[in-house]
């Protein structure tokens, strides 16, 4: 367990000095950038286009910086051999994956906590008051981009990380229009060999687009707690699953 | 109590892909490293010894065979509970302090979180990198690198030592201090694996060493027990009749003439003989010497 933690402490330390936070800034600017020209709207769409903005900035944002860290993390240990020191320590390599992955996780979240803040501090600006959901929404984020982490490292235990960060994007596209496209799919096609591989690809896709909380959040609805419950509990069930695969493989393969 | 290091039938074979074969890099290695030991294992470039090193730390899987460290399987993560390990050419993330790396692996190596830090400024100051604790390691040099990558290995109080190439990169001042440090470590009961090729290092450290020449075992001991027993004796003379030449060839005696100085070369029990030779047909000895073959003639004769 400590071995985990030692891990992730420094992966985060050697993320945060790797100026990925700097991709963050600018969006953040961006974001503040673009909220400056919303005067043309009336109130009440202003303060809906100014969410709806932020959501999608911190989704992306939470999205890109897990796929880069994700995907780089443990080939680039490989290829520098600087896994060697760290793996002739009584440590064991699913230890080690999954420190690597807390560690990017902790990366993203501070970086998604940074722009939340930013962001809040907007929306109180326009709206003099902050949503309830804006909290849940962002955790829902964080509960993605987890999932879209967990993903990249566990490609990234078998394949480079150019290969690795475009697998993980089509994945992260794939999960988010799956209910509609692929569903759809399903729905068409008859039985045989190809609705078999559609409804394996559906079932082995996460399904994101159920932690994005946005239209709740910029149409103020009250969303169900069962269903956060279970999105939550599906995501978490989803990444504990992919490393397991992930750490599995490592295990056995030679660094 | 088991060795510190054992290996049975140690055999690795990589697989280069379906046209090209493979390559045995290491086969049938049998080595029992003794506790309190400075074993240095020796061979020429590609000779396997990288290859040993991660098959004992579990970085590559044997295609056969077994190795123990402390009597535990190579595979258990327990078995580097005791290991200090330094890489052929260390590499550590770049933005990472000397002393965030070396308290990392104190952490690692179970070192209790109040003696972390006292543990690292500790093994910092005895690989001499004390003054740059506090600079990334992606601007030091290859030899500060080097010293960083000795830092970590030793922190934590380890009880065996695998040392790749521990002196590559150092200069000659970091060379004297990495030998002493070994032989510190030594006495401090510590068992040290070392790979080198610096052979007049190895000669001057190691209480045991193999050497290993494509994959395989070829010598195996004390320094002295590996180099040749036969010391053998030079003569040198002032000159030579053709006569004597005829009959010293004939008993097999080394003659070697360059720049106009003649040299015999003598097994020692065959010295009386050619002095009386000598003596018969009236040259002169000018200079009498034994020699014995360096660590260096060893190495290369095992190993050619
Ligand atoms: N990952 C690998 N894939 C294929 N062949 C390899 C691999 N690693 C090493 N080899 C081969 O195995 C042999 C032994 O290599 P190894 O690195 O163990 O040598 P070495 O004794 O450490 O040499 P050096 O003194 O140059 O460090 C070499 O022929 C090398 O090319
Ligand atoms: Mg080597």
């Amino acid at each position: 367990m400590a071995g985990i933690w030692i891990i992730a402490k420094m992966s985060l330390l050697e993320n945060s000095r790797k100026q990925v936070f700097h991709v963050m800034c600018l969006l953040m600017l961006a974001v503040i950038a673009g909220s400056t020209l919303l005067t043309i709207f009336t109130d009440g769409v202003q303060t809906k286009i100014l969410k709806d903005l932020c959501m999608t900035c911190l989704l992306f944002g939470g999205a890109a910086m897990a796929i880069a860290l994700g995907a780089t993390g443990v080939p680039n240990d490989i290829e520098s051999r600087t896994i060697h020191p760290l793996l002739a320590r009584p440590l064991t390599r699913v230890q080690y994956l999954i420190g690597k992955f807390l560690g990017t996780f902790i990366t993203v979240s501070l970086g998604v906590a940074a722009m939340t803040v930013v962001f809040g501090a907007l929306i109180m600006m326009y709206q003099h008051s902050i949503d309830s959901s804006l909290g849940l929404a962002v955790l829902f984020t964080l509960l993605e981009a987890a999932i879209i982490a967990a993903v990249a490292i566990t490609i990234s235990t078998f394949a480079s990380p150019a290969i690795t960060t475009v697998l993980t994007f089509m994945i992260y596209l794939a999960g988010t229009i799956k209910i509609g496209y692929i569903g759809e799919l399903i729905e068409k096609s008859q039985a045989g060999l190809s609705k078999g591989l559609y409804l394996l690809i559906y079932h082995a896709l996460p399904n994101l687009e159920c932690f994005n909380l946005k239209s709740a959040l910029v149409h103020q609805e009250i969303i169900p707690g069962l269903y956060l419950s279970q999105v939550a509990v599906y995501g978490i069930c989803y990444i504990a699953f992919t490393l397991v695969v992930g750490a599995s493989y490592f295990a056995s393969r030679e660094v | 109590m088991s060795h510190p290091i054992e290996t049975e039938n140690l055999r690795k074979v990589y697989k280069l892909g379906k046209r090209k074969g493979d390559r045995i890099a290491v086969d049938s290695l049998n080595i029992a490293v003794p506790e309190g030991a400075v074993f240095g294992f020796l061979g020429p470039n590609g000779a396997g010894k990288t290859t040993t090193i991660k098959m004992l730390l579990d970085f590559v899987h044997p295609t056969s065979g077994s190795a123990t460290i402390f009597g535990n399987p190579t595979s258990a993560a327990s078995s580097r509970r005791l290991i200090g390990y330094l890489p052929e050419q260390p590499y550590f993330h770049k933005f990472l302090r000397p002393i965030e790396v070396v308290s990392m692996h104190a952490s690692l190596a179970g070192v209790p979180r109040k003696e972390v830090r006292q543990h690292s400024i500790s093994a910092l100051e005895r690989s001499g990198i004390a003054e740059y604790s506090d600079t990334p390691i992606g601007k030091l040099s290859k030899g500060l690198t080097q010293r960083v990558g000795i830092a970590q290995a030793i922190v934590g109080d380890p009880k065996l030592l695998i040392m790749d190439e521990p002196t590559s990169g150092l200069d000659p001042i970091g060379r004297r201090h990495a030998r002493d440090l070994i032989l510190q470590l030594r006495d401090e009961g510590r068992t040290i694996f070392l790979s080198s090729h610096l052979l007049s290092e190895v000669e001057s450290t190691c209480d045991i060493i193999a050497v290993l020449k494509r994959g395989k075992l070829v010598a195996m001991g004390k320094p002295d027990d590996v180099q040749a027993k036969g010391k053998q004796v030079t003569i040198q003379v002032d000159t030579l009749t053709d006569e004597t030449k005829a009959s010293l060839k004939f008993a097999k005696v080394g003659i070697e003439e360059e720049a106009g100085a003649i040299r015999l070369c003598v097994a020692p029990e065959m010295l009386y003989w050619v002095i009386r030779m000598l003596e018969k047909s009236g040259a002169k000895i000018l200079r009498l010497q034994t020699e014995r073959e360096s660590l260096e003639e060893a190495f290369l004769r095992l190993a050619a």
